[in-house]
Parts: C-alpha cells; sequence; structure tokens
C-alpha cells in the first residue's frame, strides 16, 4: 500500500499541468506578439506524459515536457496588419478551440478517474487501520 | 503451544497473503488509471485467478501436511509472484506482467477504463474481506486469551 497515494497524485498533478496548458493555448490563440512587442506568433504548446517506474515497480506518470509545436501557425489575408508580409498574409496560432475544449474534457475526466482511485485507497487504508483498532 | 502457532491456525495466514496481494495489486491498477493519458503505455496486471490458484494450492498441501487448518502456509511462486526475502519467507512482491489482445486507440495505450474501475472495485473488496477477515479471527484469539466467553 506504500506509495499507492503518490501514484494517484502524479496522475492528477499530471492532468492538472494538462489543463494549465490547454487554458493557455485558448487563451493564447490570438496572441501573435511576444512580451517585447515583437512579432512572434504564440506556438501551440502540448503536455507529453511519461510513466515513471521505481526498480521497475509503476509508480504513475510525469509530464516528460511541455513541447512547442514549431510551426503550429497559418496564414491569414490581413493586408492591412502592419506584420503582415509583402503578399498582406500574417501568420496567426493554428489553435482550435474545439480540440482544446475535448482535450480539456478529457484531462477532466482522467482527473476524476484518479480521485477515484485515491479515494478507495483511502478506504483500504482505513480499513487496515480497523485492523488495530 | 509457540506464539507463532496461535498466527498460523486457520485462515490467518491465507487472510493476511490475500490482504498483501490485494494491498500490492491496488498500486499497480493506480498505476494504469494515472497513465490513462499516456501514449505508448500497456496497462499491468496480476492475474487474481491464478493467486487464487496458488493459495488454494498451499492450503491443500497444508492440510495434507497436517491433517488440519493449522501450520504455516507453504506457497510456490508464480511468474508474477517473486518470493521476497530467504526461502519459506512469506512476503512477496508482484512484478505485473502486460496483457496483450486489447483495444489499441490510436495513441497506442491499450487502456480499458471499465476494466480498470471494475478490477479496482473487485480488489477492494477482496482487500476488505481479507481485512475483516484478519480482525475477527484476532477477536477470537483475544477472547481465548482473556479467558471472555461470550
Amino acid at each position: 500500500m506504500y506509495g499507492t497515494l503518490d501514484v494517484s497524485t502524479s496522475g492528477m498533478i499530471a492532468q492538472r499541468t494538462r489543463m494549465e496548458v490547454i487554458a493557455s493555448n485558448i487563451a493564447n490563440s490570438g496572441t501573435i506578439e511576444n512580451a517585447q512587442g515583437e512579432y512572434e506568433p504564440y506556438l501551440r504548446r502540448a503536455a507529453m506524459f511519461s510513466p515513471v517506474s521505481t526498480n521497475g515497480v509503476g509508480m504513475g506518470v510525469e509530464v516528460a515536457e511541455i513541447q512547442i509545436q514549431e510551426g503550429a501557425t497559418r496564414a491569414e489575408y490581413r493586408p492591412e496588419h502592419p506584420f503582415a508580409d509583402e503578399s498582406g498574409y500574417l501568420q496567426v496560432p493554428d489553435i482550435d478551440p474545439t480540440v482544446e475544449w475535448v482535450n480539456g474534457l478529457q484531462a477532466s475526466r482522467a482527473y476524476e478517474a484518479n480521485i477515484v482511485a485515491a479515494e478507495t485507497t483511502k478506504n483500504m487504508m482505513a480499513q487496515a487501520l480497523r485492523l488495530l483498532a | 503451544m509457540l506464539i507463532s502457532d496461535l498466527s498460523t491456525s486457520g485462515a490467518m495466514p491465507a487472510a493476511e497473503m490475500l490482504l498483501k496481494f490485494a494491498g500490492q495489486r491496488q498500486k499497480i491498477i493506480a498505476h494504469n488509471i494515472a497513465n490513462i493519458d499516456t501514449p505508448g503505455f500497456q496497462v499491468k496486471n496480476a492475474d487474481p485467478k491464478a493467486f487464487q490458484e496458488m493459495l488454494g494450492d498451499a492450503i491443500d498441501r497444508r492440510r495434507e501436511k497436517n491433517g488440519g487448518a493449522f501450520g504455516a502456509l507453504e506457497w510456490k511462486e508464480t511468474a508474477e509472484i517473486h518470493r521476497v526475502g530467504g526461502q519459506g519467507s512469506m512476503d512477496f512482491e508482484l512484478r505485473p506482467s502486460t496483457s496483450s489482445g486489447g483495444i489499441l486507440h490510436h495513441d497506442r495505450n491499450d487502456r480499458d477504463l471499465e476494466r480498470m474501475m471494475q478490477e479496482m472495485v473487485e480488489n477492494a473488496t477482496a482487500y476488505r474481506v481479507a481485512a475483516d477477515l484478519l480482525r475477527s479471527q484476532r477477536n477470537q484469539l483475544q477472547n481465548a486469551i482473556a479467558q471472555r466467553v461470550i
């Protein structure tokens, strides 16, 4: 039983990080400038999960990296924009809110599943404690 | 009567083994649930049927050897259940295997959420059964030691 709660918590943390990445993508779906005001369209981020093991025993999941997806922009025809190129096209972030929203649904369901697992482990630990009482 | 004879009578050794098995299996199931969205992950499992067979085998052998339901259980290692400590140790660790033949999702993860939840519920129930059994056996022992008659 030792470490079982750690496993479920790692799952919750990973899914919560994924939600933050999704929220950042949605919030920045129109961002084309960086902090210094230079032209730098926001590139979509994605959380990469990988399983964690200690000595061959599975110990949950971790966010291996938050990948910045190169080339995740699309061209929009905006000839009047100061940052548009010679043909009048502007590179804007290629973020589809529907895709982000569905990923967010999946992340929140996975978070719930991990909570259920943690609750079950808690109940089992309570059973073990009742052995002594 | 030695102290060790008190703790190896009746259903106590089997209940202890079931408790340990279910406790370790819960970690494996929690690991599967935490990795629901990990690409390329394969669900691991420690087969409870194989454990049941191994335990039933050990109980039968004990009955043959001692002529009754007492004495230490001598259990055999299986592919997934490895002994920890020296010969005759009752401690073990689970080495789960990856089951094949499930549905592979587009991210090459073969998760099956409903199956995982079912396994978790059944495992928690088995743990509860073992804990309740152990507690009632201990209470009986305590009553006997205290010479109480209910």
